[in-house]
């Protein structure tokens, strides 16, 4: 007898068959207990219908849709404690603010555990996790020493946290837990990194070149050149940063509207690969690999 | 929604579509061009592949940057209308 070859998208076929059932009622909630109809103790369920474009506001701008449908008490437990956060916030921030903190702690949380788990395992002789690590290390301290040099390997650390930070964050969004989303994706935290990049170039400039020198560069080819320049600095904030919020908003808008219109059926998977696997592991080297670079114009003779 | 405050949704949301359909073609375009540069590179000299891929990658996100503005304006011109 011949066993049957097993084939790689029949695993998507049986995925899309159990899946359909399910996706038809996504817009019902299942409860247990008295229905109120009939009276009768059972299951029943109730259903709310919404649309696309309610799915984007209640995704992308939580206050207003909350506060539109009138349930912003809910988020918090009562509208007191909704406004007395508003009032620490901001108009109209309570509830983005705080999920944008909360997932930032979670990301924060992770690489404390691991640094700790990390520390607790170095050996002289490499146990299999300090190998896993050293590799990620020396693969980016190649890095900066190839394009800095080898007496400047002392960015290694600033460039590995940027990397690993922005990388945790867009992994953030694979995880199919409601409320967990990437903090890249709020245009504050992209805007911050950006900001501090820059601000460690031009120390890094001020330093290696001397004030006089630093100030010059501003005057060059030609002296009223120089509000030209100045707006040039100021942009490598802007484009380093909308660079990484676009693309992380725009593949999660894409994975919303095309999953909604298939009714989640397997089609999400493979739209989180590229969007927030690919997409996600490019863009945080892109951003350290750019950092990098704007160090290396400033630095390198 | 009455009036012109319809027409200006209608003329946000069309603009957004012109917007993200012209500001696709440039970085599209040049992205293309970059990564044949690289395989002809790669095919030249396989040794430096690696090196190769890693500024391949850079300047494909630089000049992707301008699609991203793009998308942003179209999302700024969809959402605060």
């Amino acid at each position: 007898m011949k066993k049957k070859k097993f084939k790689f998208w029949m695993l998507f076929v049986i995925f899309a068959i159990i899946e359909l059932p399910f996706s038809l009622n996504l817009d019902k909630t299942l409860h247990i207990g008295t229905n109120p109809k009939t009276g009768n103790f059972s299951f029943w369920t109730t259903s709310h219908p919404m649309t696309l474009q309610q799915k984007i506001e209640e995704e992308f701008q939580p206050d207003q849709y909350l506060k539109e449908s009138g349930e912003h008490g809910s988020f918090y437990g009562s509208e007191k404690l909704y406004d007395a956060f508003e009032n620490f916030f901001g108009e109209g921030k309570a509830v983005g603010a705080f999920k944008l903190i909360r997932v930032l702690i979670v990301v924060d949380l992770v690489w404390l555990f691991l640094a700790f788990y990390i520390r607790k395992a170095l050996l002289r002789i490499p146990s299999k996790r300090q190998i896993a690590f050293e590799l990620v290390y020396s693969f980016f301290e190649d890095l900066v020493v190839d394009t800095l040099g080898k007496e400047r390997i002392r960015f290694t650390p600033y460039i590995l946290t940027i990397f690993l930070f922005i990388w945790t964050s867009n992994m953030l969004g694979l995880i199919p837990i409601p409320g967990l989303m990437e903090p890249t994706r709020n245009l504050n935290v992209p805007l911050g990194m950006g900001i501090i990049a820059v601000i460690v170039v031009h120390y890094f400039a001020i330093k290696h070149k001397g004030i006089g020198n630093y100030l010059k560069g501003y005057a060059e080819p030609l002296f009223f050149l120089a509000p030209l320049n100045l707006i040039g600095e100021l942009s490598k904030a802007v484009s380093i940063s909308f660079r990484l919020f676009g693309n992380i908003l725009g593949g999660a808008i894409i994975i919303l509207v095309v999953s909604s219109l298939v009714n989640f059926i397997v089609l999400p998977v493979g739209l989180n690969l590229f969007f927030g696997l690919f997409v996600g592991t490019i863009q945080a080297f892109v951003f350290t690999m750019l950092s990098l670079t704007y160090i290396a114009v400033e630095i390198n003779d | 929604m009455q009036g012109m405050e319809f027409v200006a949704k209608a003329a946000a949301l069309l603009g957004s579509g012109i917007c993200m359909g012209i500001g696709a073609l440039g970085p599209g375009l040049g992205e293309g061009f970059v990564a044949g540069k690289a395989c002809e590179g790669i095919a030249r000299s396989p040794e430096n592949a690696n090196l190769i891929t890693r500024t391949m990658l850079v300047g494909q996100a630089v000049s992707e940057s301008t699609g991203i503005y793009s998308l942003v304006i179209a999302l700024l011109l969809i959402f605060s209308t």
